[in-house]
């Protein structure tokens, strides 16, 4: 029993120790207001296209395309913006535009049975050729409406505004993973494919939503990033996938069977946030940073492993 | 050749083994019963070296042998045999052999020849005719095991330990393993036969020792070694199910199934289920009654004709047209189509019909208490044992997993009830209660359609008697008219016999 606890809540242990650390280390730095505040802008967007990734690997499937659909969304809305069009116009038809590139994703992986590693490498591709051709390959900045940067900038009551599209967006994913009929269906389909289609479930429906939901997650982390930065490049998104997928598989280790849970996601975006902000504060070189990075995913999916085999 | 003197292990409090003896000569098939649970997984993986005993010792050609790892079993010449022990699916039956082991070389190259030589020359002994250089993916089943036996062999294995090796095989290769596994055996190799099928190990073996509660406690041998001698050491009821009269006869028609044509079927399908109806699909494995089922249930295309449901027309789509219209389904090969091995027991359960567990009907959020108490008298229904409603139903045994999936659909009403080979491997006793449960399913009033390749259960369940054979109907019997020989021969039959 206690090992399995100390399994359970290693990561968040671990989470904690390395907050005290940089604590003790910096204090005036690390631990300051400000700091915390700015880790919290910065974990935003990454928390998002985790949680997309989150609701696919949940089915047992992949999505490469998020970072793609993330700079297709920001260069339409920001072009949108360029030709004078509103807001209220201009941020739906990018996120739509996500959620229809999430739904081509879904019906090649469930309709015709691409491996889904390969339907979104694909179609992610495609994703960056668009968003290259329709910015021109410029850096867009122009004409960007403050009620759009305020989505992504400042603060309510001393909160940043990033903190509350976090609490929103995985409050309500969480929800529907663990509460609802759709929820289950997915943890079913990730489960055993075969054994929800033979149990009646609808699970062509299901993959399509979900990997529809995911492009319109990504789409909207690509937005708030885009009004937090005020400017747009064509390629801004794709250095969110891979510390999307770190933070997914360090967030497997907080659950009891392996499985990826929206809560341990968050942990696993705080655990990188942490460890990259502390380490630039303590004055680590850039590139040790990556490396320790690196070493740290290993070691928390190692220990995990060693945990389990002693039980 | 092996021997196991008082070999004990315990888990905990529980005895896995206690005081276990037992000794393995050269050249003979001995046979392991017991029920799941007996205490035979443990045995396997001590002669494995996967575990080591608390106490008691193993020796080998007389020589007390410590065994710290797998690998010194292996080293000592002992080969166990899972069902499903992986294969490279890419290679052939050559380089599949070689897994493992040095490869002979020619000037620093792989020297192919003379590795096929030396496989060629053993597969000859034991398995003429399979073949070595097609990659194993395309091999029959029965094949595949083949090669699994040529490897062991092949490496100097001396002793082998065969875990189930026909569960996955059509019961028409049965036959044909094991005349190769006689073939081995002559050759001196002494092999170790586990197996839940008791006729095979009745026919095969010279000897059988039957576990119990982790315990010897019989060996039959000769003459008195017969699958009723065994079923009574296991402590299984010799049962002789008396069938009762239903009345079936002029109930209402629940399904009508005309002409029906798919892909895997040979000829169209015609067929009526009653209610309060056992009708009982028989035939040998690929015969073509899972594929009806599957048809029937929606999760296989129908190429022509016409099915109704309590008069209705029936034309499901998909598993869910049939969910809804109340027809329930438990699929064959349960960990690869039925459970859901890493989550709970309560959401096995209440899955297929989550959404008749809501708190409040038009919100699609199941409430964890209307579910939890469902389960419970679900699992009562089906007499399931667990521990926890929340652990995982990988943590099962074989036979209580089944009832987790019979458990799905205990709640409601079926109109009609799609069963496929509901008592594939698991215990004596399980399989009796499972019986039980589909006869009981049919005294509600369901129509139930019983897919088997077991004869006995064919004939315990069935009150009616559908045989399959290559893809078509050959011949339907009525409980008075059934009996084993008829039903094999009908089975086995060369041409369609007429009805």
């Amino acid at each position: 029993m206690t090992t399995l606890t100390l399994n359970r809540f290693g990561t968040l242990v671990a989470f904690l120790l390395l907050c005290i650390g940089f604590s003790i280390a910096a204090p005036q730095a690390f631990a300051s207001q400000a700091n915390v505040f700015n880790l919290v802008q910065q974990m935003a967007t990454l928390a998002i296209v985790a949680t997309a990734a989150t609701l696919v690997m949940t089915i047992g499937e992949f999505d490469l395309s998020v970072g793609f659909s993330a700079s297709l969304a920001a260069v339409i809305c920001f072009v949108l913006f360029g030709q004078g069009h509103e807001v209220w116009v201009a941020v739906p038809v990018a996120l739509l535009a996500g959620l229809a590139a999430g739904a081509v994703n879904g019906v090649l992986v469930a309709r015709f049975g691409i491996p889904s590693f390969v339907a979104t490498l694909a179609l992610g591709t495609i994703l960056s050729g668009l968003a290259f051709g329709i910015s021109g390959g410029q850096s867009l900045f122009r004409a960007i409406p403050d009620g759009f940067k305020s989505l992504g900038r400042g603060a309510v009551f001393g909160v940043p505004v990033l903190a509350f599209w976090i609490i929103g967006v995985l409050g309500v994913a969480s929800f529907v993973l663990t509460q609802t009929e759709f929820g289950r269906h997915l943890r079913a389909i990730g489960g055993n494919a075969q054994a929800a289609r033979l149990a009646g479930l609808p699970i062509v429906r299901d993959v399509i939503i979900t990997f529809a939901v995911a492009g319109g997650l990504a789409a909207l982390a690509g937005l708030l990033l885009a009004a937090r930065l005020g400017s747009v490049q064509h390629t801004m998104g794709e250095p969110l996938l891979l510390p999307a997928y770190a933070a997914v598989f360090i967030g497997t280790t907080a659950s009891p069977t392996g499985t990826p849970t929206v809560a341990g996601t968050l942990l696993g975006v705080a655990i990188t946030g942490v460890l990259v902000n502390g380490m630039t504060i303590v004055g680590v070189e850039p590139f040790i940073q990556r490396i320790l990075t690196g070493v740290i995913i290993i070691a928390a999916v190692l220990l995990r492993r060693i945990g389990r085999s002693a039980v | 050749m092996l021997e196991l003197a008082g070999i004990t292990k315990r888990f905990g409090a529980t005895d896995a083994l206690e005081d276990v003896s037992l000794s393995l000569f050269g050249g003979e098939v001995l046979g392991l019963v017991g029920h799941n649970g007996a205490g035979k997984s443990t045995l396997i993986k001590i002669i494995a070296g996967a575990q080591a005993p608390d106490r008691g010792e193993i020796r080998i050609d007389g020589k007390a042998a410590r065994f710290h790892s797998p690998h010194d079993a292996y080293a000592a010449g002992i080969r166990v045999i899972h069902q499903d022990a992986p294969l490279v699916p890419g290679f052939d039956a050559v380089d599949n052999c070689f897994l493992g082991r040095p490869y002979p070389k020619h000037f620093g190259r792989i020297d192919r020849k003379s590795m096929r030589e030396a496989i060629a020359q053993v597969a000859e002994a034991i398995a003429p005719g399979l073949p070595l250089d097609v990659p194993v993916a395309l091999l029959s089943p029965t094949q595949r095991q083949f090669v699994r036996l040529l490897r062991a062999v092949a490496d100097k294995g001396r002793m082998l330990i065969l875990d189930e090796p026909t569960a996955a095989l059509p019961a028409e290769d049965a036959e044909t393993f094991y005349d190769v596994l006689a073939r081995t055996r002559d050759r001196g190799t002494s092999i170790m036969l586990v197996s839940h099928r008791l006729d095979e190990i009745a026919s095969f073996c010279s000897r059988a020792v039957v576990l119990r509660d982790g315990r010897v406690v019989a060996e039959h041998k000769g003459a008195e070694l017969t699958v009723g001698s065994l079923i009574r050491s296991m402590g299984g009821s010799n049962e002789v199910v008396p069938h009762r009269d239903t009345g079936a006869a002029t109930a209402p028609v629940v399904l009508e199934i005309e002409g029906l044509r798919t892909s895997e079927l040979r000829q169209p399908v015609s067929l009526q289920v009653r209610a309060g109806e056992v009708v009982a699909l028989y035939g040998l494995a690929g015969s073509g009654r899972s594929h009806l089922l599957n048809a029937i249930w929606g999760a296989e295309p129908v190429r022509g004709g016409a099915m109704r449901l309590v008069g209705a027309t029936y034309a499901p789509r998909n598993p869910r047209d049939a969910v809804r219209v109340g027809v329930s389904y438990v699929p064959a090969d349960r960990h690869r189509s039925g459970l859901f091995a890493n989550l709970d027991l309560v959401f096995n359960k209440t899955l297929p019909l989550l959404s008749s567990y809501r708190r409040v009907a038009a919100l699609p959020l199941p409430d964890r208490r209307t579910e939890r108490s469902a389960f419970l008298v679900a699992a009562e229904r089906v007499s399931m044992a667990f521990r926890a409603p929340g652990q995982l139903a990988r943590t099962l045994s074989g036979g209580n997993q089944q009832k987790l999936v019979f458990s799905r659909w205990a709640n409601r009403h079926s109109k009609l009830m799609l069963l496929d080979e509901p008592t594939e491997g698991i215990d004596v006793m399980a399989k009796t209660t499972i019986k039980e449960i589909v006869r009981a399913i049919a005294a509600d009033g369901n129509g139930v359609l019983v897919s088997t390749s077991d004869r006995d259960e064919a004939l315990q369940l069935g009150d009616r008697i559908v045989v399959f054979r290559n893809g078509a109907i050959v011949r339907t019997f009525t409980r008075a008219e059934a009996s084993p020989e008829a039903l094999s021969a009908a089975a086995q039959a060369r041409e369609p016999v007429p009805a």
